[in-house]
């Protein structure tokens, strides 16, 4: 390490404490009196100290208002879409990358086409679909529509045309059927694909907003992210400043602590989906 | 005994590909195919909702209604810069081709936004004529402008942000984690954060322009600095994947090359240009097309922020789909505009995907 190093981490440091800046003020409010923010939002060093200091802002979201429902309610819709993307994904991407079927290129056309219609493009059709159903406000219809998504299937297949055949080859051998494999073969060995498959749906389902925003019209079955859209508009009025700061921060610990530990996937997650798919 | 319950391959495969067809067929073909059909009907949203019958099928009306207009026609310079601007980029696409300084695909590529650059912007109204919906286009164009500012604001600070980090140290190593860390929180999270440090009465930026003795700006409501602003936000949001794919990129530039190019005093700034950007184009164009794709569909940053507004100089395409279908219950017009935006976005996964064939 020689000192052009050391200058470099420097020199990067300052953007880096800018870059944190938002971040840091968005927590040190949600530790102010609202009485205080109300008169001023920079009591000490620009606001970004939290003095004077109180707990209060968060005792309140867990007295009253919905936060804690609505956080519940994107735990209930983040995890279920996760199992359901790792299912579908993870079946489907076996069977693309390693079984011989007719039809199997046409079937793999048609999930490539599918990676390039866009959300926004499905959103109205989804909308009366699921109205004629009847299913809007409700769980299934918030976590459905996303497992249809085939960046998932390709990433599991990837993963499994890796995998050595030899494995699985001795297995067919010994006579053992073809979903034994997938279940007591393969499965164990795609653990690391799919925990990064897992915590890259995890986040996606936990920041959703459009689809929420249009399907979930009753306040009982926002998720966290639609929730704080909801009282941001009006924040300074009715809820206060200190409290709407202390529901972002609530709202942005789940991912930020995930991604935290497990960022190695998430970075995996990222490169693969972003150069393939 | 086993054999009876075993499954021929073909058959295990069906059975173990059907949870994913029957989600993908339900959730995305059939909606996506209704959609097309959505937008060749005059449908409105409650009417249709109450009386299953209450559509009616008008063909490519609602089209004609959001994209054109009474007596359109066009001409060359109708936006001088934009065109002058695409007849440009049509003779460098040729040019360079021809000094065999671009491969045959940029070339191709450039070409073909050349030639649109000259062609779309020349439509206009003729005398006494006008657009059916004259939101459209400008909410098109104001897309457009954000894409333009965000992507080369993404684009650059993320490539001069990796190519400082690119060595394996912790302290490089915490400031990735730092600067990747705002990518993971959700669009209302950035907008509450932004709205605030924005605000000219309470925000953050306010409050340190008059210590230093400045007059705050209105950031969200003066039309010359709200689209800045949710540049600003989404350059800040959306940094860290960009920097993950360059980091990605940089990890396959061999050492040797820089190592040979040290001998020939070429360090820092000198092999960043020479040696890091030449073998990087690959991930720079994959990089770009990713952020055109992401940032064409900006909803929740205009949506939240601004409202669309002042003056709807940051309405966007997603949310002008929003509000016309479920503000205006205008669903068939707002499909119409939902069947552009997906021809528009297919358009760049295509490029995308012949880039990533490019190289495997």
């Amino acid at each position: 390490m020689n000192r052009s190093y050391y200058w470099l981490v420097l020199g990067i440091s300052i953007p880096a404490f800018l870059w944190l800046v938002p971040t840091i003020w968005m927590v040190s409010l949600s530790f102010q009196p609202n009485e205080v923010l109300a008169r001023t939002t920079s009591s000490t060093f620009f606001g970004l100290i939290p003095l004077p200091f109180t707990w209060d802002n968060y005792a309140a979201l867990f007295t009253f208002g919905q936060t804690p429902w609505w956080f519940l309610n994107s735990i209930i819709v983040a995890v279920g879409m996760t199992l359901g993307v790792l299912f579908v994904s993870t079946t489907a991407g076996y069977v693309l990358a390693r079984m011989e079927f007719p039809f199997k290129r046409t079937v793999m056309v048609i999930c490539l086409i599918g990676l390039m219609v866009p959300e926004q493009a499905v959103f109205i059709p989804l909308y009366t679909m699921f109205a004629e159903f009847g299913w809007h406000n409700s769980y299934h219809a918030l976590i459905l529509p996303r497992m249809a998504v085939p960046i998932g299937v390709f990433l599991m297949m990837q993963f499994f045309k890796a995998i050595p055949k030899d494995i699985e080859e001795a297995a067919r051998l010994d006579g053992v059927t073809w979903l034994k494999i997938f279940w007591y073969v393969m499965l164990p060995l795609a653990r690391p694909a799919m925990m990064t498959l897992a915590i890259l749906t995890f986040l996606y389902a936990w920041n959703d907003y459009l689809w929420p925003l249009v399907s979930a019209q009753q306040r009982e079955y926002f998720t966290i992210t639609l929730g704080l859209a909801s009282i941001q508009s009006n924040f300074a009025q009715s809820e206060g400043l200190g409290r709407v700061m202390a529901s972002g921060v609530i709202a942005s610990l789940p991912v930020v602590i995930l991604f935290l530990i497990f960022q190695r996937y998430v970075v995996q997650a990222m490169t693969a989906g972003g150069s393939k798919g | 005994m086993a054999s009876r319950s075993r499954l021929s391959q073909a058959q295990a495969a069906w059975l173990l590909l059907t949870p994913f067809l029957a989600t993908y067929a339900l959730f995305l073909v059939y909606p996506f195919f209704r959609g097309v059909w959505i937008s060749l009907h005059d449908w409105n949203l409650l009417a249709v909702a109450f009386n299953p019958d209450a559509k009616e099928f008008v063909g490519t009306r609602n089209y004609e209604r959001v994209m054109w207009g009474k007596d359109i026609t066009w001409s060359l310079f109708n936006a001088p810069i934009l065109q002058t601007l695409g007849l440009v980029g049509l003779v460098l696409s040729v040019f360079l081709r021809r000094m065999n300084r671009l491969s045959r695909f940029n070339a191709i590529a450039l070409g073909i936004v050349s030639v649109l650059l000259v062609f779309l912007p020349g439509f206009h109204p003729g005398e006494g004529g006008r657009w059916y919906d004259r939101r459209f286009w400008p909410t098109v164009g104001n897309t457009l402008v954000f894409v333009a500012f965000a992507v080369p604001g993404v684009t650059i600070s993320a490539l001069l942000l990796a190519a400082a980090l690119n060595r394996e140290t912790r302290a490089m190593g915490a400031l990735r984690t730092l600067f990747f860390l705002s990518q993971v929180l959700s669009v209302t999270v950035v907008t509450l954060i932004w709205q605030i440090m924005f605000s000219p009465r309470q925000g953050l930026i306010a409050n340190i322009t008059e210590t230093l003795g400045g007059t705050p700006i209105n950031w969200l409501t003066d039309q010359q600095f709200a689209m800045a602003a949710i540049v600003i936000a989404t350059v800040w949001w959306s940094l860290g994947i960009a920097m993950i794919l360059f980091l990605a990129g940089l990890q396959d530039i061999s050492k040797d090359i820089y190592e040979a190019a040290a001998l020939d005093n070429a360090r820092g700034w000198k092999a960043f240009w020479f040696i890091t950007l030449p073998n990087l184009t690959r991930t720079i164009s994959v990089v770009v097309i990713l952020q055109i794709i992401l940032h064409f569909q900006v909803f929740g940053q205009a949506h939240l922020m601004t409202q669309g507004g002042p003056n709807d100089s940051t309405q966007v395409l997603v949310r002008y789909i929003y509000q016309t279908g479920f503000r205006d219950s205008e669903l068939g017009r707002a499909s119409a505009m939902a069947v552009f935006l997906f021809l528009i976005m297919g358009s760049f996964s295509i490029i995308q995907f012949v880039i990533g064939r490019e190289k495997g």
